[in-house]
């Protein structure tokens, strides 16, 4: 068991990095040692992540401690640089978190200032000046490569700066170089963003947090208002919405809500939130209160602006949109199913049913209904109920190819009066294999008039003794 | 002179009570009360419906006396079986009725208004889940038929009650299986309330319930009956065949009570019902297999009846 971070505490005592608990034990018996939770830790990390997209949304993670957040055109909402950089440490001090921040024009830069020289802002021109008398580590350099400049008594970056190139490349090889002009800011960085940016959003920012779902509801519904001229300019409509709510502790919730057609009116949108604000109920604690909300919409689509007639009869589809976004956003997205036919001679696979993504889908598949023979359609030999596995039967029936008797399904005996079949349908090898048995069905009615669908697995005499089973039930 | 005035008075304003507590929209009642004779009850002219309803005439004489006209295009009726094994049938007649809205829909050029089934998962998975290729052929346009299958009661009523506030659905059919304590008489009612509101027909399929008051306009128990035989070009019947399936069907709440009930054949080609006469083989068949089980309805909100004496068998001795 080794040490793996420190607090300031115990920096001061002398512990190192890797040292083993025993040896740091036999040093001060009293140390406090928790063991390390990574998952945690990248947890906390992602959540304070979250946590700084109120500053920008472009924030990406570092490692395992640090974030990198690009406020290029950002800064000036929060009043420059120098006042969003205290902001941003105030409010962390005051979540009871340390942390070193510096802003400068490259992503190098930053990463060696905040870790190893004076927090600030850098301008770009001070560049070398700062870099100069740090050690090599910040350079983010490999432990190796550090450890071989050091042997050359290369230790500050500075000593590198005004070198020749050509020898420290080859010596040390490309990394150097790569990361000396990343930190200078010659060379470009691309900083992934942890999550994509959405193309619109709207926020509001609280004096007093509100913590009543109502207050909630009215809000996304003012944040969506500001939002639809933008779409409507756009000729788009929302097809997912996102809602930020940032807890004055610093934690933040994410609430999306899809929707099944292009959206922009703001009433419906809050609707949407309000199932979805159902759904969540007991995810969503709103402690002592939400102090920004942000509405975004990370998708989008085309959105067919229709004319209002003055019947006042709203047209058909956006009303069943309505419907089936309310319910997708309460009860998830596996909640509204179509049916969907197939070909395939298996009952079970000929018709089957599909959730209902968009409804755009009920055009397309009326479509696809059409394609399908009519005789398949109109035949009277299909139950109206399936059952999704069939359901064994003992069955007394004539050898070797009658049909049942009789059988007890469910624990209870129904004689049958009249039968008709079989329809023998094969197994499909391609999907079930060659050796799968063959189905003989008979529509049979019992004597009170009970219609079933039986069927009969491999015949006699065959390699298996058949079986009978319940597979669907007639009007 | 003045006594008669108080007299009619009195009695104008029963006939209102009456009218309200029978759900009657009270205007023309009322003007109906107005017109009546003040000597007594006045004969309903024939031809017109009993109330202001919006209703589908389901093309049986005996049927829509039963429902007063036809089936009640804004409100909610309640279909049942008794048994888990008769809930093709009660499910059968629901559908015939939802694809008699879909036509009806049709016919006024309002074309693709779907049919939204919701079921709560226990009933689909008890008395299996609705096949596509059989609703076809049974004459349900499954182009616009939406399924929904809650997991919960609660979750099934919050659903139904939503279709029914979109205009979006030309019926909804409610399947909940036993008599659960969240669907009561309130429940029942708001569901109503909300169907007349929004102008839907509402079918509460309940699979194998008991009789439970509610607040649908008819309550109409669904039992299977044999089908007839298929007939042959020449006029014959193909013996042995089973044919177009036979509904029993018995108003438990209607206002014409007809105990022993109708025989109707649903004709999926012609997409209507037909009546038949009950065959005598159905009456006479023996009803209970030798050994068969107790016939439980599902569970309901009720403590369960007084187990039948005589029926436990001596123990034998320990020692």
């Amino acid at each position: 068991m080794r040490l793996v971070a420190l607090d300031g505490l115990a920096e001061k005592s002398g512990f190192q990095l890797g040292q083993g608990v025993a040896e740091a034990r036999a040093m001060c018996p009293e140390v406090d040692v928790l063991p390390a939770d990574r998952a945690a830790d990248r947890a906390l990390l992602e959540g304070l992540a979250d946590w700084c997209s109120r500053y920008t949304p472009l924030v990406a993670l570092d490692g395992e401690s640090g974030l990198y957040l690009d406020i290029t055109g950002c800064a000036h909402l929060l009043g420059g640089e120098k006042s969003l950089l205290d902001d941003l440490l105030a409010r962390l001090f005051h979540l009871g978190i340390e942390a070193r921040a510096a802003i400068s024009s490259s992503a190098g830069l930053s990463w060696a200032v905040a870790r190893f020289g004076t927090q600030g802002v850098i301008a770009a021109e001070e560049a070398a000046g700062v870099l100069a008398p740090l050690p090599m580590a910040a350079l983010r350099l490999p432990a190796e490569t550090i450890e071989t400049l050091g042997r050359v008594g290369l230790k500050q970056v500075g000593d590198i700066i005004e070198a020749p190139r050509a020898p420290l490349a080859r010596r040390f090889g490309s990394m150097l170089l790569l990361r000396l002009d990343q930190a200078m800011g010659l060379e470009d960085e691309p900083l992934s963003p942890r999550l994509p940016v959405a193309s619109l959003s709207a926020e509001r920012r609280l004096s007093e947090p509100v913590q009543g779902e109502d207050d909630i509801l009215v809000l996304t519904q003012e944040l969506a208002a500001r939002l639809k001229p933008e779409l409507e300019k756009r000729g788009q409509g929302g097809r997912l919405f996102e809602l930020l709510l940032f807890r004055v502790d610093g934690r933040v919730f994410r609430i999306a809500a899809g929707t099944s057609s292009p959206l922009i009116e703001p009433g419906r949108i809050a609707g949407l939130f309000r199932e979805r604000l159902q759904a969540v109920h007991d995810d969503l604690d709103a402690g002592f209160g939400f102090e920004i909300l942000r509405l975004s919409v990370p998708r989008s689509e085309k959105y067919e602006v229709m004319q209002e007639d003055f019947s006042g009869t709203p047209d058909r589809e956006r009303p069943l949109a309505a419907f089936a976004d309310r319910v997708m956003a309460r009860l998830g997205a596996e909640s509204l199913f179509v049916p969907v036919l197939s070909e395939s001679h298996m009952p079970e696979r000929a018709a089957v049913f599909q959730p209902l993504a968009d409804v755009e889908m009920l055009k397309t598949l009326g479509e696809a209904v059409c394609a399908v023979p009519a005789a398949l359609l109109a035949t009277s030999a299909r139950p109206q109920r399936l059952f999704q596995s069939p359901e064994p039967v003992e069955a007394v029936a004539e050898v070797p190819e009658g049909p049942p008797r009789s059988f007890r399904w469910r624990r209870s005996l129904h004689r049958i009066a009249r039968a008709e079949g079989p329809e023998r349908i094969a197994a499909e090898w391609w999907v079930d294999g060659e050796t799968a048995a063959e189905r003989d069905y008979f529509r049979v009615e019992d004597e009170r008039g009970r219609r079933f669908w039986l069927f009969r697995e491999g015949h006699y005499g065959g390699p298996t003794q058949p079986r009978w089973f319940m597979h669907g039930v007639f009007a | 002179m003045a006594d008669n005035a108080v007299q009619r008075e009195t009695v104008l304003s029963l006939r209102e009570t009456i009218a309200r507590i029978e759900n009657r929209r009270l205007a023309g009642v009322v003007k109906t009360v107005k017109a009546a004779d003040p000597a007594g009850f006045r004969l309903r002219q024939e031809g017109t419906p009993a109330s202001g309803r919006k209703v589908l005439p389901l093309g049986i004489p005996d049927l829509d006396d039963l429902l007063e006209g036809g089936l009640p295009l804004e409100g909610m009726t309640e279909i049942r079986n008794a048994q888990t094994r008769d809930a093709g049938a009660a499910a059968g007649f629901a559908t015939a009725l939802g694809a008699l809205c879909q036509r009806a829909r049709q016919q006024k050029g309002d074309d693709g208004a779907p049919v939204l089934w919701i079921s709560q998962s226990l009933a689909s998975t008890e008395a299996g889940l609705p096949y596509g290729l059989g609703l076809s052929a049974y004459g349900l346009d499954i182009r616009s038929l939406i399924l929904s299958l809650p997991r919960t009661v609660k979750d099934a009523l919050w659903i139904a009650e939503t279709a029914l506030s979109v205009s979006a659905f030309c019926a909804v059919i409610l399947e909940i299986r036993g008599n659960p304590a969240s669907l009561a008489l309130s429940e029942s009612r708001r569901l109503h309330v909300r169907a007349r509101a929004g102008r839907i027909p509402l079918l509460l399929l309940r699979q194998s319930g008991h009789e439970e008051a509610s607040s649908a306009f008819f309550r109409l128990h669904i039992e299977p009956a044999p089908a007839r035989e298929r007939p042959l070009p020449d006029g014959s019947m193909l013996c042995g065949s089973i044919g177009h399936p036979v509904f029993h069907v018995i108003a438990e709440k209607s206002r014409s009570p007809a105990p022993v009930g109708l025989f109707l054949e649903w004709n999926p080609h012609d997409r209507r019902f037909y009546p038949v006469e009950p065959l005598p083989a159905a009456a006479a068949a023996d009803p209970e297999p030798a050994h068969s089980v107790a016939r439980l309805s599902a569970s309901s909100g009720r403590p369960g009846g007084a187990e039948p004496l005589g029926h436990l068998l001596a123990f034998p001795r320990a020692s």
